[in-house]
């Protein structure tokens, strides 16, 4: 792509200051993360970290691409994703590094784009914040949704 | 007579509720007649003792009151007279329409105690997804973002909604009813003019609320049998480097029965190219939009939950012309 680093700086400040303007705001443009994050200090990871519109786009889709097989709650070890011990670091990059590149033939770097991954990762970084009935709401809210490969409706 | 025409060429249409196509739709739409000619002769009689009045005052502006004949001690006895027969026509005009409208709301909601044909239509932000119960099989036959009914059938529309509330709406076939999360809704359904109609989400759901809608198609039985069984099947085993590619990428979200595609969170691709539109009636149906939907879904629609998938140039001509295929 032919645009200057001095125009995707703009991009970003720009949209950092549109996510400033609330946590749920939700930006209808470009989407900024389309390659991996570069660091935990990429300026993009507030980005999503601290909108919870992304966050919550991530949890929709942690039942989409079937996370919740694995980290059902109630899992033990490095499957439980809530209690705020990450096996392999829990900045920004490791934790996106986990779901990319540790999952064995499940190859999510090649079967997810970024921006999910990005969304994925503000999910589940954001899990440890919240108490277990906090978490549990969470996944109430979200019963009537397809889980991979199954769909048993909105409605039991 | 040219205005006249204008303002009723909005009338009829595939989306509209003053060219019924349908029993319910009918039944509304001899409700809303009703209410129009009632509400209208109010109005009039209401408007028409407004004139009088000021009628009467100018006639007597200047004469003393004190000498006025028509008055007896102050009140006039005419009037004294006539407005509670007035009153009286109009509430007799409120009790007809709330009759009318009290006995359509049960005609429009008796569900039936065994419907020929059941189908779930299921709200997701921002599309349908469509199921018809397998007499057979006792099992669900699924597709998406379009829904075709026989004529003269009536048909039981199971509603529901997976994420937030949405409202099913084909005004030409029946009125609207809520879709509402851990809930289920029924509407019977009776379509009766064949044709083509268009549904619309009708309760805001967010960002893509307006790109919510769905091809409605009414046929005759025989024909809608065939275009069911046609849905029933399974697509042909996939080969070749779209359907390669897809089963990498896409197949996470999307069902393509019979190869191998079973995600469950996307519309069900199994004849996606069957159908009349593309993405919840945002586009219409071509090859061309079917790569420019794979290649910038939110383009097309901003906030929607598809992602933008990075295929390679090669890759996604390819999954374009495979799903072109789909038929
Ligand atoms: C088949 C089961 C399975 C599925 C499905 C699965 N995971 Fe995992 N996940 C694991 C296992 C096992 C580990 C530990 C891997 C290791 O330590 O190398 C893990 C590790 C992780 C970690 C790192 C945890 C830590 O303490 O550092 C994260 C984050 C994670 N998974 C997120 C996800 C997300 C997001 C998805 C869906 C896109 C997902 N997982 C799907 C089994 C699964
Ligand atoms: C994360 C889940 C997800 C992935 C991955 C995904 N899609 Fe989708 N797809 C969706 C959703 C959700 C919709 C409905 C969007 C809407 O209409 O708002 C959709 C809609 C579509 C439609 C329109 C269907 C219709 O009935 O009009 C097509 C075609 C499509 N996707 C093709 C693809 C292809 C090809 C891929 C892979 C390159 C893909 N999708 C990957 C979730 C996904
Ligand atoms: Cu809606």
């Amino acid at each position: 792509m032919a645009i200057g680093r001095g125009g995707a700086t703009t991009a970003v400040l720009a949209a950092l200051l549109l996510a400033a303007c609330g946590r749920e705001a939700r930006d209808i443009g470009p989407s900024l993360g389309e390659t991996p994050p570069r660091g935990g200090s990429d300026p993009r990871i507030p980005y999503y970290q601290d909108n919870v519109y992304q966050v919550a786009q991530g949890g929709r889709y942690f039942g989409w691409y079937g996370c919740v097989a694995c980290h059902v709650e109630g899992a033990v070890g490095v499957r439980d994703l809530g209690d705020g011990r990450w096996q392999h670091g829990g900045g920004f990059d490791q934790v996106y590094a986990a779901i990319a590149r540790r999952h064995g033939a499940l190859n999510y770097a090649a079967r997810i784009p970024a921006e999910p991954l990005w969304q994925l990762t503000a999910y589940v970084r954001d899990l440890p914040q919240h108490t277990p009935e906090k978490r549990r709401r969470l996944a109430i809210d979200q019963v009537g949704e397809p889980h991979g490969r199954s769909w048993s409706g909105p409605v039991r | 007579m040219p205005t006249a025409g204008l303002l009723l060429a909005g009338c009829a249409g595939p989306q509209s509720a003053l060219d019924p196509g349908g029993d319910q739709a009918h039944a509304l739409f001899s409700l809303f007649g009703l209410m129009l000619w009632v509400s209208g002769a109010i109005y009039a009689v209401v408007l028409a003792g407004l004139g009088w009045a000021l009628w009467r005052a100018w006639r007597r502006r200047g004469t003393d009151a004190r000498r006025d004949a028509t008055l007896v001690g102050g009140v006039d006895a005419r009037l004294d007279r006539t407005l509670p027969v007035v009153a009286g026509a109009i509430v007799l005009g409120l009790t007809v329409l709330i009759t009318g409208s009290f006995f359509a709301d049960r005609a429009l909601f008796a569900t039936r105690a065994a419907p020929a044909l059941e189908v779930r239509v299921t709200g997701h932000q921002w599309w349908w997804r469509v199921q018809y119960r397998d007499r057979v099989s006792d099992g669900w036959i699924e597709t998406a973002n379009e829904l075709h009914l026989p004529q003269g059938v009536t048909v039981r529309l199971v509603l529901n909604s997976a994420d937030v509330i949405h409202s099913f709406w084909v005004p030409n076939v029946a009125g609207k009813l809520d879709m509402v999360p851990g809930r289920t809704n029924r509407l019977d359904v009776t379509a009766r003019r064949p044709g083509w109609y268009r549904g619309q989400c009708a309760e805001f759901c967010g960002t893509q609320h307006a790109h919510m809608a769905f091809a409605v198609k009414v046929e005759p039985p025989a024909a809608f049998r065939a275009w069911l069984a046609a849905q029933a099947a399974p697509a042909a085993p996939a080969e070749g480097r779209g359907a390669a590619a897809f089963q990498a990428t896409c197949a996470a979200c999307h069902a393509i029965r019979g190869a191998g595609a079973a995600g469950r969170a996307g519309p069900d691709l199994t004849h996606v190219a069957a159908r009349r539109t593309l993405a919840a009636g945002a586009l219409t149906m071509t090859r061309g939009n079917l790569q420019g939907w794979i290649a910038q879904p939110k383009a097309i629609k901003p906030g929607t939950s598809m992602p933008a998938i990075p295929l390679t140039p090669a890759d996604a001509d390819a999954v374009a012309t495979y799903l072109a295929t789909l038929r």
